[in-house]
C-alpha cells in the first residue's frame, strides 16, 4: 500500500519504529576511507533519516547487518559451552534492489544448503527490509544484465522528495503504522540501463578452467580480499577458537568472514593448498559467481552490484572479465 | 533450528599407537555414523578438524589422526578418560551397498585407509557378502604402517597387499607402489568389479590410470576427497569444488562425479 | 651605457645576479609547490618575452628564469605581481603596491611533497600546511628551511632542513572489523618498522615502534585499520646541508599538532634574532649551528614559548645531532 506523508511525520515514525527496531542503513564514515580524507560508506546502525546517504552505493554491502564480521558462536568453559544471545529488537536494513536479491543468495546458503544456520536464522526471522530507490544507474554497477535491477520483496520502500516522504508498505507491520497516512500510487525507483555493460557468459564449463585470462589477471590480482569482503552474496567464513590470556581453558569460538582471495583458504591441515596462485583463486571466484552457484541453485550469485570493482586497488573489474569471457567462451 | 555448530564432549576410551605420528583415538559416540564419515573434532583453546571415522563398533567411533597442523597436535596430549568437544557424523560416507555382491577392490594410500577402514571391516567380517575382497595398502615405509594388527586379521578373510614405497634391506614384505599391483587383478567378470580409492591426490590420479587399463568403466570406481572441511554443513565454503560441498556432497564420490570436479 | 643596479636590494628581492655581466634570472617561490597552471603559462611569457626562453626548475619548487636583461627588472616585476598573487607569496604591502617584486633571501620556500589531495600515502594536505606556514613566517630575512611531507617516506626530505613536518596519523583498530588476514602485519613489516603482531587472531600494535606511517590503513580490506580524526605530525629539526657540518634532522617531537608546530617554528625566529652570531655573513646562520653554541636547552626555552603539547605528544628532551665534519678535520 502506498503513502505519502511530511519528511517530518516520517521522522517522527522512523523514531517510533526505534523502539521495537535496530535500524541499520548506509552511512558516510568521514575520513574512515582507505587514504587520507577520504570518506567510505558503510552500514551502521541510524537514528534518523539524515543520517542515511541516500545517493552513494555503499562500499560495502548490507549483509554486515546480517551477518557479523565477527561473530561468536559459543563460549566455553572445560566443559560447558554457552550460545550467546541473539537480537533483542527486530531488525530494518536499508537496501537497494541489487541488495534484495543478494539477500535471496544469503538466504540460499545459509537456510537452504541442505543445513540452516542457526546463527544466520534468528537473525535473518527478524529482519525488515527498506528497499531505496536507484533513481540513476550508478557507475560500475550491471544489475540490468544480471536481472537484478527490480526488487518486488520489500517489507518497505522510501523515497525521500524534498520535504515529502513516499512509502510503499508491504509487510502487514508497516501498513498498520502508516494507515493514518494520505494514500497515493508509490512505485519504487528503478534504472533500466547501466552505464556499465555487460554481456554474461553463457557457456561456461569446466574448460573455461583453461582460459588463459586467468593467468592475465592472476598476474594482476595481490589478494588482498576486498572484493569478497564488499561483495553482498560472498557468505564464506573461518572458524577461529580464542582463549582468554588470564584462564587460556576458558575462551570463545568465533567465524570470522573469509576470503577465497587470501592465503589460506584453501590448505589444509599439513600445509597443502588447493589453489596456491591468485589466477587459481580468480578463476574459483568468478566461475562460483556465474558458473557452479548457478549448476547448483538454478541461478546466477553475482547480483551485478559492481562493488567489486568499485573497491579493488588493482582496478581488476569483475565486468571486464564478463565480457571477456562471454566473447571468447560465449 | 538445530545449532549445528555448538559440539558434544566426547570420552578418549582407548588410544592406539600406529606410529610416532599416527595414533587411533576410540572414543564414545551413540548413534548413526557410515564409513567415510566425518567429525570436526575440537579441542577448546585452539580449533576444529576434519577427522575422518576409521571404524565404527557400538557406542564407539574411532578417529586416526595424524600429527599435523596446531588442531591434531593438541589431541595427541588427550588420554584415555579424557574428553573431547566433537560434533558430526558430516558428509555422505561409504554405502556398503554400494559394494555387495561385487568383486571389491580398496585401495589406500597412508592415512587415506582411515575412511575405508570400515568398509575392509565388513568385508573382512562378512566376506560372503562380496564375490572377492582385495585390499592393496601402500605405505611410505615400514614406519609408517598403520592399523598392523588389522592387516594380520584382514588377511584371514580377503586379500591383502600391504606394500611400502621403499623399505631398508632385508625387509620380507611388498615394495613399490599401490598401482604395481593393480595390473596382476583378475577377475571373474570386471563388470562386476567395484574400486575404492583413497590417498594423496596423485596416488589417486595414477590408480584410476591403471585401474582404466583393465577396462574398469567410471561408475565401478568410488574415491573421497580430503578438503578443508570447517563448518561441516556447507556454509563455510573452504571446501567447494565446483558446484559440491564435499561436506555435504562428499567426501565420497562415484568417480563419474569426482572426475568432473575442480579446486 | 654602464648599468647602475642596486643589486643588494635585487638580492633580497629574489633576483639572481648571474655568472654573465648584465644578466639576472628572476626566482619566483611556489609555496607547498602547488600551483594553478595558468601560472605556467605566464612564466613562459616572462621568460620568451625578457629571458632567454628557458626556465630552471629550482631545487626548493620555483621558477628561475634566466636571462633578463638586468635593465628589464622592473618590467619584469610588473610581470611577476599577478603571478605572486595566484600562487600565493606572503608580500609586504609596499612591495606590493609598487609592483616591487616580493623580498625573500634568508628564510627559503616552504616546499612540500605532493600530499595528500593525490598520493596514497600522504597523511595530510602538504601544501595547504606549507602555504599556512609561508603566511605565518613570511617575508623574512633569516635563514630558515621549513619542508613538508605527507608520510615517513620522506620524499620531500625534511631531515635536510631547518624544520621537517611529517605526516603521521593514530592508526584506530576496530577488533569487530579485523578479519585475520594479515595484510597489515605484512605491509608494516615489509614496508614499515615491523610494529603490529597477530596475537589471539587480532592485531596488537606496538606503540613505541608505531611511526604513524598510515600502511596498516591502506593495506586492510574491510576498515578496521581507520586514520585518527585528529592530524599528527612529527617535527623533524635541525637537518642541513652546507660547507661545514651536514647533517639529518632529528625527531624533536612525535604525534604533534599542527598550531604548536607552526609556534615553534615562529618562536625560532625570536631565537635566531636573539643569538645569531653578530658575524653571521649576510646575516645567514644554521640555526644548528647556534643551538650547538647556545645549548639546546636555551633553544627549548624560546622554541616551547606558550606551546602547550597534547598529552599523547612525545617530546625528546634532549636531541644530539650526527653528521659529517668537514669543519672538524685536522
Amino acid at each position: 500500500m502506498g503513502y505519502q506523508l511530511s519528511k517530518e511525520k516520517m521522522e517522527s515514525i522512523f523514531k517510533t519504529l526505534q523502539e521495537t527496531h535496530d535500524i541499520y542503513a548506509p552511512v558516510v564514515k568521514k575520513g574512515d576511507g582507505t587514504f587520507s580524507e577520504v570518506d567510505v560508506v558503510r552500514y551502521d546502525k541510524v537514528t534518523s533519516l539524515d543520517e542515511i546517504e541516500w545517493n552513494k552505493k555503499s562500499d560495502y554491502s548490507f549483509k554486515e547487518a546480517l551477518l557479523s564480521i565477527n561473530e561468536t558462536l559459543f563460549y566455553f568453559t572445560e566443559d560447558e559451552t554457552t550460545v550467546p544471545k541473539g537480537p533483542t529488537k527486530d531488525l530494518l536494513i536499508f537496501l537497494r534492489a541489487c541488495d534484495m536479491h543478494a539477500l535471496k543468495r544469503l538466504d540460499q546458503i545459509y537456510l537452504d544448503n541442505k543445513f540452516g544456520d542457526f546463527y544466520y536464522q534468528r537473525v535473518r526471522a527478524r529482519a525488515k527490509f527498506c528497499l531505496m530507490g536507484c533513481e540513476h544507474s550508478c557507475d560500475s554497477g550491471y544489475c540490468v544484465a544480471m536481472g537484478t535491477n527490480k526488487a518486488d520483496d520489500y517489507d518497505l520502500y522510501l523515497k525521500l522528495d524534498g520535504d515529502k516522504a513516499l512509502v510503499d508498505a508491504k509487510n502487514e507491520d508497516f501498513v498498520a503504522i502508516f494507515n493514518e497516512e494520505s494514500k497515493l500510487d508509490v512505485t519504487p525507483d528503478y534504472v533500466t540501463e547501466n552505464k556499465q555493460k555487460v554481456s554474461i557468459p553463457k557457456n561456461l564449463s569446466k574448460a573455461t578452467k583453461d582460459n588463459p585470462i586467468w593467468e592475465e589477471y592472476g598476474s594482476r590480482c595481490i589478494g588482498c580480499g576486498r572484493c569478497n569482503f564488499v561483495c553482498p552474496t560472498c557468505t564464506c567464513f573461518t572458524m577461529q577458537d580464542i582463549f582468554y590470556k588470564d584462564n587460556p581453558k576458558v575462551g570463545e569460538r568465533r567465524r570470522v568472514w573469509a576470503s577465497c582471495q587470501i592465503d589460506g583458504y584453501s590448505q589444509i591441515a599439513g600445509g597443502f593448498e588447493f589453489r596456491k596462485s591468485q589466477a587459481d583463486r580468480i578463476r574459483f571466484k568468478v566461475m562460483h559467481k556465474h558458473y557452479d552457484f548457478e549448476k547448483r541453485f538454478g541461478y546466477s550469485m553475482c547480483v551485478g552490484c559492481g562493488r567489486c570493482d568499485d573497491v579493488c586497488p588493482e582496478y581488476i573489474s569483475h565486468a571486464a572479465i564478463l565480457n571477456r569471457l562471454a566473447k571468447e567462451e560465449g | 533450528m538445530k545449532n549445528e555448530y555448538v559440539p558434544f564432549p566426547s570420552e578418549i576410551k582407548e588410544v592406539i599407537k600406529h606410529t610416532n605420528l599416527e595414533y587411533t583415538f576410540r572414543m564414545e559416540f551413540d548413534g548413526d555414523v557410515k564409513p567415510g564419515q566425518f567429525f570436526e573434532i575440537s579441542i577448546p583453546k585452539y580449533g576444529e578438524a576434519p577427522i575422518s571415522v576409521s571404524g565404527i563398533a557400538d557406542g564407539l567411533v574411532d578417529f586416526t589422526i595424524r600429527r599435523v597442523g596446531k588442531v591434531t597436535d593438541e589431541v595427541f596430549e588427550n588420554y584415555v578418560g579424557d574428553k573431547l568437544l566433537i560434533r558430526g557424523p558430516y558428509g555422505n560416507g561409504f554405502d556398503i551397498d554400494n559394494f555387495k555382491g561385487k568383486e571389491v577392490v580398496i585401495i589406500g594410500g597412508g592415512t587415506g585407509v582411515s575412511p575405508m577402514r570400515g568398509v575392509i571391516q565388513y568385508f573382512a567380517a562378512n566376506p560372503k557378502d562380496a564375490i572377492s575382497t582385495t585390499l592393496i595398502a601402500g605405505f611410505k615405509s615400514p614406519e609408517d604402517v598403520l592399523f598392523k594388527a588389522d592387516f594380520e586379521r584382514w588377511s584371514k578373510t580377503i586379500n591383502v597387499i600391504k606394500t611400502v614405497d621403499a623399505a631398508p634391506e632385508g625387509y620380507e614384505g611388498p615394495v613399490g607402489m599401490v598401482t604395481k599391483y593393480i595390473p596382476d587383478l583378475k577377475f571373474k567378470d570386471p563388470k562386476n568389479a567395484v574400486f575404492i580409492c583413497v590417498g594423496p591426490p596423485i596416488m589417486i590420479k595414477f590408480t584410476i590410470q591403471e585401474i582404466k587399463k583393465l577396462g574398469i568403466e567410471d561408475e565401478q570406481i568410488w574415491t573421497s576427497y580430503e578438503r578443508k572441511m570447517c563448518c561441516g554443513v556447507g556454509k563455510c565454503g573452504h571446501c567447494k569444488m565446483d558446484d559440491k560441498y564435499v561436506c555435504l556432497d562428499g567426501p565420497v564420490f562415484n568417480y563419474t562425479e569426482a572426475k568432473e570436479l575442480f579446486d | 651605457m654602464s648599468l647602475d643596479i642596486n643589486t643588494k636590494k635585487a638580492k633580497k628581492h629574489a633576483w639572481r645576479i648571474s655568472k654573465e655581466r648584465g644578466i639576472g634570472a628572476s626566482r619566483i617561490r611556489v609555496p607547498g609547490g602547488y600551483l594553478d597552471a595558468e601560472v605556467l603559462g605566464m612564466v613562459q611569457k616572462i621568460a620568451r618575452e625578457y629571458g632567454n626562453g628557458y626556465v630552471h626548475l629550482t631545487t626548493r619548487q620555483g621558477f628561475e628564469i634566466e636571462g633578463i636583461h638586468l635593465e628589464d627588472m622592473d618590467k619584469v616585476n610588473e610581470l611577476l605581481q599577478p603571478i605572486i598573487e595566484k600562487v600565493g607569496i606572503n608580500q609586504n604591502p609596499e612591495d606590493k603596491d609598487n609592483a616591487n617584486g616580493y623580498s625573500a633571501s634568508g628564510t627559503r620556500n616552504v616546499s612540500a611533497c605532493i600530499g595528500n589531495n593525490v598520493c596514497p600515502f600522504a597523511n595530510y594536505n602538504t601544501s595547504e600546511l606549507a602555504r599556512r606556514i609561508d603566511k605565518e613566517i613570511f617575508p623574512n630575512d633569516l635563514h630558515f628551511k621549513v619542508a613538508c611531507t605527507g608520510c615517513a617516506n620522506d620524499c620531500a626530505k625534511v631531515r635536510m632542513h631547518d624544520f621537517g613536518i611529517i605526516g603521521m596519523t593514530m592508526p584506530q583498530y576496530d577488533p569487530d572489523r579485523c578479519i585475520s588476514c594479515n595484510a597489515c602485519v605484512k605491509g608494516c613489516t615489509s614496508l614499515s618498522v615491523s610494529a603490529l603482531r597477530m596475537e589471539n587472531y587480532k592485531i596488537v600494535r606496538d606503540t613505541e615502534k608505531c611511526i604513524g606511517c598510515g600502511v596498516c590503513v591502506t593495506k586492510c580490506p574491510t576498515r578496521a585499520w581507520t586514520r585518527s580524526e585528529k592530524k599528527y605530525y612529527k617535527l623533524t629539526i635541525m637537518g642541513r646541508t652546507g660547507k661545514k657540518n651536514p647533517r639529518l634532522g632529528k625527531d624533536f617531537l612525535v604525534w604533534a599538532d599542527e598550531e604548536n608546530i607552526v609556534k615553534i617554528i615562529k618562536n625560532t625566529y625570536k631565537f635566531v634574532e636573539e643569538y645569531i652570531s653578530p658575524n653571521a655573513p649576510a646575516r645567514k646562520e644554521h640555526i644548528g649551528y647556534i643551538i650547538d653554541r647556545v645549548g639546546f636547552e636555551k633553544f627549548k626555552e624560546f622554541a616551547l614559548k606558550d606551546v602547550e603539547l597534547m598529552p599523547e605528544t612525545i617530546m625528546n628532551n634532549n636531541v644530539y645531532w650526527e653528521g659529517i665534519h668537514f669543519d672538524n678535520k685536522h
